[in-house]
This record gives structure tokens, C-alpha cells and sequence, in this order.
């Protein structure tokens, strides 16, 4: 069907996004070390990366910590942006049923038994309390003077815009 | 499908599909009603609602099967007046207002509803905080004149309930479009502590402690301190906290907390209380636009509902009930929101993405509401 299409489109466009961002982390990656070391030719890279760290271990140890895990911090923050700047429309209007249905996958115990997890079924959200509260972000510290910081122009006695002014 | 008109599963949203189903005429049928669980079907709020509609409606058509888990609703024209409701106490009166701020606008005499039950809880939005905010906001769209007003006569707290509110709307017929796409700055935060059936000292406690979060952003700060006592404090203990933050050009962003009911969970503290509510208030601002989380659904219908031309509301990020509402929009009103997200400059303080709103209107206008 035509929503099934654009379901697996968008699985495509997701995937190729993904590869993009680790391609440029590893792009700048290679970069870093050819500055390390200019003898090292590009064909070694790859393989040689982990031998890099270890020769130059002692000297370049602070230097190199930001390369541990590279990779999964790429998509930890792929993902994190991901989830920050959906397509907006998609999910209000998108279709909401087949990504529903997915889901729905009973396990086996022992060939006999079925796991029933009603929490996790469709029909369970469908039943779930009607309320319109939102929830806050728990990811958000509002002890931190960062936090505190990113909102501080939301008021008069932040910093006002060019040609703006508090008279 | 046709004679049926729509059809929907399970009872989240309930209210809006009903809400919706009275606003544009369609009959809805609600299925399958809690039909796994051990105690199945309408629970008695839903009851209670149900019956609330019944009161301001006229010839609407109910039909509940024997276990209660499928409903057809046939709705009919909103009717208005005097109405008194007795709430059912499970869900705070916010529940059953929510809800009836949608409707009081489109009825055909101005409505005066009396709502008895519990005022403050801590799972629905209170009295305070919708009358702090959502009537400022329909405001906004061309509904006012005298009489718009939510009043508090008695507080009644969860769970005993016992208190009393009276909403008065006037009609209108038909609804201003509006440009909210500019919230401006915070120029002051009011709030109200409230507190029944305890020392009133609690609601000076909560405060001081929401003040010393607060003054780190503004001077211009004042927390109405509101004991009742007697018979208008209605049949149980607590103490709660409504922030609202007004911005220069008019919008209104909100935040509450209520204390734990009595014998449900750990009791709280009103400096916690107030400390956490600060901090609430401060995250709706990092959400921001000009329509707080609570009202998102709210100005969207009023967009829906408006004159046939463009209206765009700034709103912080939607809420899971505001994009199910959204769903209900385009099924009940064939209406599709324009959905641009903002994200802010790199070097602006002024929290997160933002989400602009646009849609047409589609002209509706209150065929019930008598000429004069």
C-alpha cells in the first residue's frame, strides 16, 4: 500500500542518514591523525588506528581520549537529534496502525505458554488514562546553571533583539 | 461507516472524540472499552461525563451496552443555560472543564455551570491554572464580554472533593481567527498557594521556596496566599501551588502542583512543592510559544473552528494529547495543520524548538445561538 511505501522510505532515508554522519565523524577522524603523524600513509589508517594509539600512548593519552567510542557517540547523537527534530508531520498525520501493529509479537514459553504483556499492546494505550498533562522532560537539570542560562533571554531581564527595546 | 459515523477503539481521549463528535455533528461510536481488563467497561467519571454532556446538550443520543465496553454517542445541539453538575470525584472538575471551555462558546444560551467536586488534584489541570490560562487565551479568538469567568467558591481537595466552581461563557458566533507567532518577553509571574484543612502557614512556606528559584529571573513576582476555611474548604486536606508567567504580549505559560492526596503515597513537603513547581514553571518556559502545554489542544480547536481565513498559533513542542487531538481534528473536521518546526539561533537563550501552527479555519459558525 501507498502508506507502507512511504513507512519504508522513510526507514531508507533514516538508514542513509545514519551512514552519512559516521562517514563524516571518521572523516574527521583520519584527519586528526594525519596531523599526528604525517609519515603514516592513508591506505594503513584504518587497521593502524588502534597501533596509533598504542605507540603514542604515554605522550598523546589526553589527546586521544575524545576518539574512545567515537562511533557510538555518533549515534547516541544522531539518535538524540533525531528524536528532537522529527518530521513533525509524519508522526501527527503518518500512519499510526501499522507502526501499532509491528509491535504486537507474543512470546513462547516451552511451545505452551504465551507471554501476555498487556502493557506493552496497542490495546493498552488505546485504554489508558485520558488526561492532557505533559510530562517534563526528565533529561532536564533545573539546578544547573546551564539549564538556568538557556531560557534567560525568555525574559525582560535577558538580552533584548537589535531595534527592540524595553521602553 | 456511514450510518455508523466514526468509530474509535478503547477510552483514552475520550472526551476529545466526544467533544469533538457534539462540535461538528458526526456520531462516534467507542469500542472494545477496557474490554481485557478484570473490571471492565465506563469507569464512573466517564459516567459522570457522559451525563454532564447529556445536560448541555439537547436530544443527544446515548447508548451504553451491558458490560459498558461500547458506546455510541448521537450528539445533539448544544443547548446551554443553567446547568448544575455533581462531578464524580475520581477526576478533578479540571477534567470535566476541560472539556466544556470547548463547548460553552457554541451554545445556544450562554451557559452558567455549577460543578461541584474536587477542585485541585494532582493528575488533571486545576480550576486555578485554567482560569489563569485558558480563558485569557480564548480571549484571544473574540470570546469575551461580561460573565466570562471561572470562580472557585469552595475548594475541595482529592479525594473527598466537596468543592465548588461556577464557569459562565457567553456565545458567540463564530470565532476570531488569530497571528500568535510572537510570544514576547516574561514580564511577570503571579500564582496562587492555596491550602485547605491544614495550617495555613504551608501556603507561605511554598512561597518563599518558589521565589528563590523564581527571583533569579525576575523582580516582578507576587503568589497570592488563598486559605479557605469552614464550609468552603471542602472534605480533605492538602495544599497546592499555580504559577502563571504573562508575556509582554499578552500569552500566558503555566505551572502547578498539587500535594499527594490523602492515603495515596508519600506526603510532600511545601518547599518541595514549591521548589518543583518553580521548576516546572521554568521548563514550560524553555518549552515556550505563546499557548502553555496544558492549552495546546484548546487554541487548535478554536483555530479549527475560526472564520474562513488563516490563523497561526506558535506552540512549544506538542504534547502526546495535542497530536492525538490533532488526528481527531482531521477526522471529525477534515482538517490538516500546516506543522513548521523552529529551531533557535545558535547564539539565543530562549530554550527550545518551537513549533508554528497554520490552518484554515473552516468556518463554522453556532447555528444554535438564538438571534435576539
Amino acid at each position: 500500500s501507498e502508506e507502507s511505501e512511504s513507512e519504508g522510505e522513510a526507514g531508507r532515508a533514516r538508514d542513509s542518514g545514519h551512514c552519512s554522519e559516521e562517514e563524516e565523524e571518521e572523516g574527521s577522524d583520519d584527519e586528526e591523525e594525519e596531523d599526528d603523524e604525517e609519515d603514516e600513509s592513508m591506505e594503513e589508517e584504518g587497521s593502524a588506528a588502534d597501533g596509533v594509539v598504542k605507540s603514542e600512548e604515554e605522550e598523546e593519552q589526553g589527546a586521544l581520549r575524545w576518539k574512545e567510542g567515537l562511533q557510538q557517540k555518533a549515534s547516541e547523537a544522531f539518535l538524540r537529534q533525531q528524536e528532537a527534530a522529527p518530521n513533525l508531520r509524519k508522526l501527527v498525520y503518518g500512519s499510526v496502525v501499522e507502526a501499532d501493529d509491528s509491535e504486537e509479537e507474543e512470546e513462547e514459553l516451552g511451545g505452551l505458554f504465551r507471554v501476555s504483556r498487556p502493557q506493552k499492546s496497542k490495546k493498552f494505550q488505546a485504554n489508558a488514562r485520558d488526561c492532557s498533562r505533559f510530562n517534563p522532560d526528565s533529561s532536564h537539570n533545573w539546578d544547573l546553571e546551564e539549564m538556568l542560562n538557556s531560557i534567560r533571554d525568555c525574559f525582560v531581564t535577558g538580552k533584548w533583539e537589535e531595534g527592540q527595546d524595553a521602553a | 461507516m456511514a450510518s455508523q459515523g466514526l468509530t474509535y477503539d478503547g477510552c483514552n481521549f475520550f472526551r476529545q472524540r466526544l467533544v469533538l463528535a457534539t462540535l461538528s455533528g458526526k456520531r462516534v461510536k467507542i469500542k472494545g472499552v477496557r474490554s481485557r481488563e478484570d473490571n471492565p467497561g465506563l469507569r464512573d467519571f466517564e459516567a459522570s461525563f457522559i451525563r454532564l454532556l447529556d445536560k448541555v446538550t439537547n436530544g443527544s443520543r446515548i447508548e451504553i451496552n451491558q458490560t459498558g465496553t461500547v458506546l455510541f454517542y448521537q450528539p445533539g445541539l448544544l443547548y446551554g443555560g443553567s446547568v448544575e453538575h455533581d462531578c464524580n470525584p475520581q477526576r478533578s472538575i479540571g477534567y470535566y472543564l476541560e472539556a466544556l471551555l470547548m463547548l460553552a462558546p457554541f451554545m445556544k444560551t450562554s451557559l452558567k455551570a455549577t460543578l461541584r467536586g474536587v477542585t485541585n488534584d494532582p493528575t488533571d489541570p486545576t480550576v486555578d491554572l485554567l482560569k489563569s490560562t485558558a480563558v485569557p487565551l480564548m480571549k484571544q479568538f473574540g470570546i469575551d464580554g461580561e460573565g466570562f469567568d471561572i470562580k472557585v467558591v469552595k475548594r475541595g481537595m482529592a479525594p473527598g472533593g466537596g468543592g465548588e466552581v461556577i464557569f459562565t461563557c457567553p456565545v458567540r458566533r463564530s470565532i476570531k481567527p488569530v497571528q500568535l507567532t510572537d510570544p514576547g518577553k516574561i514580564k511577570r509571574i503571579r500564582g496562587v498557594a492555596y491550602s485547605v484543612r491544614v495550617s495555613p502557614q504551608m501556603a507561605n512556606r511554598i512561597v518563599d521556596s518558589a521565589r528563590s528559584i523564581l527571583n533569579q529571573f525576575l523582580p516582578d513576582i507576587y503568589i497570592y496566599t488563598d486559605h479557605m476555611k469552614g464550609a468552603n474548604s471542602g472534605k480533605s486536606p492538602g495544599f497546592g501551588l499555580t504559577l502563571v508567567a504573562e508575556t509582554l504580549n499578552g500569552c500566558f505559560l503555566s505551572a502547578e502542583m498539587s500535594s499527594t492526596p490523602q492515603g495515596q503515597g508519600d506526603p510532600v513537603l511545601p518547599e518541595d512543592l514549591g521548589r518543583n513547581c518553580a521548576k516546572l514553571l521554568l521548563e514550560e518556559v524553555y518549552r515556550g510559544g505563546c499557548v502553555d502545554s496544558s492549552n495546546q489542544s484548546l487554541a487548535l480547536l478554536l483555530m479549527t473552528l475560526g472564520q474562513q481565513d488563516v490563523s497561526k498559533v506558535l506552540l512549544g513542542p506538542l504534547s502526546p494529547y495535542t497530536i492525538e487531538f490533532l488526528r481527531h481534528i482531521r477526522d471529525f473536521f477534515q482538517i490538516m495543520f500546516k506543522i513548521e518546526v523552529q529551531k533557535p539561533l545558535e547564539d539565543e537563550r530562549k530554550g527550545g524548538d518551537k513549533v508554528l501552527m497554520t490552518c484554515l479555519g473552516v468556518g463554522y459558525s453556532n447555528i444554535n445561538k438564538s438571534i435576539k
